[in-house]
């Protein structure tokens, strides 16, 4: 069941890549990423989206999980993005990925149930340590 | 509606949790500094959090108290010496520690409702993703306030400029000139400009 969620997620990357895409533009929480441009920030997150399975089972401690997100929150820090919108965008994206894959009725069965908690923990180990190395990156290039 | 009964399960062993989590916070590799606080002030702390779950994990206090505690917490944290990557760990240790007793109670207790745990697990999800948030918020008011430092793109000035830059960049990729069309016409080809 878990599988059937990431195949979903992945299958529909493009449609909900675009739909992240346009929460974040219109949200004035995050409105640094009207800056970027808008085919790269739909590229970084149908990025994610698309290989969400390989992301979700990788040891979020280290190798590339670690690279990534470290050198996104150099590269935003560098852009003059604040701190608390990546910190935001990260969860935002976390939360869209459950609510389509709530909307979209997968949890329905009483059996989809464990599946559920099983994708929250993924989700939640991933997006933990993606927050935790996009501020570690932000804070380094700080230099405080 | 809150699951009570899980609930209920993290409050009354909230001593237990508490002193798991401190071990863990004052050991673990990317929390070191919480060693210079005391154990027993960490120990309220999380003590707070987990004896009162149910009403930390409320909405209404999201919107309210939990915002002011966690601002002033990065606030505290950052006069403390406690760099930011360290506090937003201690708050996923201790998310992880809550986590895992949730979890566990669903192989043990099979009279637990599933739907229970989920609606439990979002909960507690949802406190933390706020928690961070604020956390982060108290922080960059402090790194204002002692070093003057304000992300750039927080100047609306600075901001317009991105904006007017970005609109910039973009009008030349659509300005580039385009090839030639190539008409055939009786064997020849015409350049239409």
């Amino acid at each position: 069941m878990l599988e059937k969620m990431i195949e979903m997620i992945e299958k529909n990357a493009p449609a909900m890549a675009e739909d992240l895409k346009s929460r974040l533009l219109n949200n004035p929480d995050t409105k640094s990423f009207r800056t970027l441009d808008d085919e790269a920030l739909y590229e970084d997150i149908h990025a994610l989206y698309s290989r969400i399975g390989y992301w979700l089972m990788r040891d979020p401690e280290k190798g590339d999980v670690k690279s990534y997100y470290m050198e996104l929150g150099k590269r935003r820090r560098m852009e003059g993005f604040p701190l608390r919108e990546l910190v935001r965008y990260l969860i935002l994206t976390k939360r869209h990925i459950w609510d389509t894959v709530s909307q979209k009725g997968l949890m329905d069965a009483p059996a989809e149930l464990n599946s559920g908690i099983d994708l929250i923990t993924y989700l939640n180990r991933f997006f933990d340590f993606a927050i935790y190395y996009t501020t570690l990156g932000y804070y380094k290039s700080l230099g405080v | 509606m809150l699951t009570k009964r899980l609930v209920e399960l993290i409050q009354s062993n909230a001593s237990e949790l508490s002193r798991s989590i401190v071990k863990q916070i004052l050991s673990h590799p990317t929390t070191t500094s919480y060693r210079n606080i005391g154990e027993n002030t960490l120990f309220d702390m999380i003590h707070d959090i987990c004896s009162r779950f149910s009403y930390w994990l409320s909405e209404d206090n999201e919107r309210g108290e939990v915002k002011e505690h966690y601002r002033n917490l990065g606030k505290q944290r950052f006069q403390q010496g406690i760099a930011l990557p360290e506090v937003i760990s201690a708050l996923y240790l201790t998310k992880r520690k809550l986590w895992e007793f949730m979890t566990a109670e669903r192989d043990v207790n099979s009279s637990l409702d599933l739907n229970q745990i989920l609606e439990t697990s979002f909960l507690l999800v949802r406190f933390f993703d706020h928690a961070v948030l604020h956390v982060t918020e108290g922080y960059e008011e402090m790194l204002k306030e002692k070093y003057g430092y304000v992300a750039p793109l927080e100047d609306p000035a600075r901001f317009e400029e991105a904006l007017a830059e970005k609109e910039k960049k973009m009008a030349t990729i659509e300005e580039e000139p385009r090839l030639p069309e190539l008409c055939f016409t009786k064997g020849m080809i015409r350049l239409e400009t």
